[in-house]
């Protein structure tokens, strides 16, 4: 990648990214054990920081201390940690745990959320999906949308948008299917040879989804850094040549020039053109080219009583 | 058939009702108002709601699914009574505008419209409905959708058989005689009169299912008994079932059910294979063609079939609705690029067409149909290609 090309991509890239990451309602972030997804997750939630947004986050699978680790001071400060690690089963009774399990800690997240624009980090989906039924989940993730968007039965203003990391091997095809359907955009994390690639699939309603596919890496400050990809082609070369029906046919199905001219020029029967029209007209008076000679022969029978005699023809 | 068209145009307002009676003089039979009188059989009681008409071969009750191209391939339209279930495309594009076709034909036909859904609100889903197209400048605008069709596909003129060039692709068009079936503008919204004027009732489950949060161990989805219950009281107070014989004027009632068996309702059929309530959808598919059958009403439901992972409830699926059309868009697939289906947004499976009072199944003979949405048009065509692909 010439450093030319990366710097004539950057800004449609910075553009691409924003207006992705600007859509609200869920936003999956699907990982596998290769590509991990948590420091994309870390990465989106300091940009939603530094653009004046409250944040959320419901920490399930690592420890808090563990998850600040790389923001600094002034925006970890800003992040609102809902703590479901330490102690999921609310075991220790000390009044710190979250009650309600962790239904009822996404609720009172919800609610503590002031108003507006507010981004709420679920780390991690897949922790949830383990524990609670997927239709309930599902249910509440809807509801978590919604229910920040009118608190008083207005309309909606303030928009929520749901991060949720999701480890792509832990799940089958049913639960994945079901989130996917709810999501406004899935990015999927994978990439070669080193360089971390996030495929983001935008499902706007009433539009048609819109792919994406953007190379970028992490900084150990947690900011994004989009780039070109790796020196391999970009697109990948459709492994499918296109069918043409017209191949392997037994019969020709194609005309030379000479062929669609003599055919384009013939005149067909029952068209009537003005040539046939007056080749009709001259030869009425004619008469010397059509003349019909008969001449009887054994098996004609020539039936004096032919009915059609009396016929005016 | 002069009686069946008058009755069957339009809003049903007064003043069209008179037009039309004037046009039609040639006949000597005049009409003296919207209802014939009252010495008639219930029959013609019954024909003369507003946007319906009884079908041709069997002389059953049909309303428009507000796609002519699809009545077209049902038989004529969604017979009263029955289910038409539209198995949705994978991003949900083509069947929630199917979904609203069928709410707007409801409003332009002054239908009672009941309208469920788990993830939208109802106001939000009757807000964005198409707008008519109505006669004057509507045709203006079909006949130049027409016209492009033709311009750009039939390049090829025929020789031969030139008659049939000046057949359009697509059978049905704006005809001003009988408004059974109306188009569409996919681009406009519906205006907003329109919506008010109309009656109907919405249905939004996590609002009516909030009050209890624990799950009862009953057979059905708490989601689901709610709806029906809903419904059955909808028909109930409403007249729809006949019950209630102090109503004069009889109506439909149209009923949307959006994204059934989607784990927003509470059903997990589209999570595991092998689910705790496997019959819920079932059962719920079994009552509601109950209340259906016992009352004016004709019901829409989409479902996402391509996310349930038992193909056995599927089939059962299939089984317990009366219509069922699958929708398949070519949007993510290889299809997309393949040069055969360059014209087409998708393709349109008709998996089941029911026997109403019949031997015989009436389907059409043609098995490979296509869509696409052009800008104003939903147009289903037999898809040119060859159908081994």
């Amino acid at each position: 990648v010439t450093p030319s090309e990366g710097a004539r991509d950057e800004p449609g890239r910075e553009l691409e990214m924003e207006s992705v990451l600007a859509l609200r309602g869920l936003v999956l972030l699907r990982d596998s054990v290769e590509w991990e997804g948590r420091s994309l997750l870390k990465a989106l939630i300091r940009k939603a920081a530094l653009g004046g947004e409250q944040v959320h986050i419901l920490g399930c699978e690592v420890s808090e201390e563990e998850f600040r680790e790389g923001f600094d001071s002034s925006i970890s400060s800003r992040l609102v940690y809902h703590d479901l690690f330490r102690d999921p089963l609310n075991w220790s009774r000390t009044g710190e745990a979250l009650p309600g399990g962790p239904l009822g800690a996404l609720q009172a997240m919800c609610k503590r959320a002031g108003p507006g624009p507010v981004t709420m980090a679920l780390d991690s989906l897949s922790w949830l999906l383990l524990r609670l039924p997927c239709a309930a989940l599902c249910q509440a993730l809807c509801a978590l949308g919604r229910q920040h968007a009118c608190p008083g039965g207005g309309p909606a203003v303030e928009p929520v948008r749901v991060l949720g990391l999701l480890h792509g091997e832990l799940h089958g095809p049913g639960p994945q299917g079901a989130l996917s359907s709810l999501a406004q955009a899935e990015v999927t994390l994978s990439g070669t040879a080193g360089q971390a690639s996030a495929h983001i699939l935008c499902r706007r309603p009433r539009q048609r989804p819109s792919h994406e596919t953007l190379w970028f890496s992490i900084l150990p400050d947690l900011s994004l850094d989009l780039q070109g990809g790796p020196p391999l082609e970009r697109h990948p070369v459709p492994h499918l040549p296109l069918v043409d029906p017209t191949t392997h046919l037994t019969f020709n199905l194609h005309l030379s020039k000479r062929e669609r001219e003599a055919k384009d020029s013939l005149t067909l029967p029952f068209q009537f053109s003005s040539e046939k029209q007056q080749a009709l007209l001259r030869s009425g008076p004619g008469q010397a080219a059509g003349h019909i000679f008969y001449e009887p022969d054994a098996y004609d029978d020539l039936d004096p009583e032919d009915p059609d005699d009396d016929l005016d023809v | 058939m002069a009686t069946v068209a008058t009755c069957g145009s339009g809003a049903g307002s007064p003043g069209s009702m008179v037009a039309a009676g004037s046009k039609n003089n040639v006949t000597s039979f005049q009409r003296r108002g919207p209802k014939a009188s009252g010495s008639d059989s219930s029959y013609s009681r019954l024909v003369s709601i507003p946007g319906t008409r009884p079908s041709v071969r069997n002389g059953q009750l049909l309303v428009s699914t507000g796609l002519p191209a699809l009545d077209q391939l049902l038989g004529g339209g969604l017979a009263v009574g029955t289910v038409l279930l539209i198995e949705e495309d994978k991003y949900n594009i083509y069947s929630s505008l199917l979904f609203k076709y069928f709410l707007a034909e409801g409003i332009i036909n002054g239908h009672t419209l009941l309208v469920a859904s788990a993830k939208e609100d109802p106001a939000d889903i009757l807000q964005e409905l198409p707008a008519p197209l109505l006669d004057d400048n509507g045709k203006k605008d079909f006949d130049e959708d027409m016209r492009n069709i033709k311009t750009s596909d039939s390049n090829i003129k025929m020789k031969i058989a030139w008659r049939y060039q000046l057949l359009p692709q697509m059978e049905a068009g704006p005809v001003s005689s009988s408004r059974f079936g109306h188009y569409y503008d996919a681009s406009k919204k519906m205006p907003q009169e329109l919506i008010e004027a109309s009656k109907w009732h919405g249905f939004f489950s996590p609002e009516k299912s909030s009050s209890t949060l624990n799950i009862e161990p009953c057979s059905l989805t708490h989601g689901y008994i709610k709806l029906l219950q809903f419904i059955q009281n909808i028909i109930y107070e409403e007249g729809f079932d006949g019950s209630n014989p102090q109503r004069k004027q009889e109506n439909i009632l149209r009923i949307g059910i959006q994204n059934l068996g989607s784990p927003l309702w509470g059903d997990d059929v589209c999570c595991t294979e092998n689910c705790d309530d496997s019959h819920s959808l079932t059962k719920f598919l079994y009552v509601l063609r109950g209340l259906l059958r016992t009352s004016l009403s004709a019901c829409i439901i989409t479902m996402p079939t391509h996310l349930i992972q038992n193909k056995a409830i599927i089939a059962r699926v299939t089984n317990l609705s009366d219509t069922v059309v699958g929708l398949e868009s070519f949007i993510g697939s290889d299809r997309e690029t393949n040069p055969l289906y360059k014209d087409y947004h998708g393709l349109i499976h008709i998996r089941q067409i029911p026997r109403l009072n019949n031997l015989i199944y009436d389907v059409s003979n043609v098995k490979d149909l296509a869509f696409k949405l052009k800008r104003k048009l939903f147009t289903i065509e037999t898809d040119l290609g060859y159908s081994s692909i």
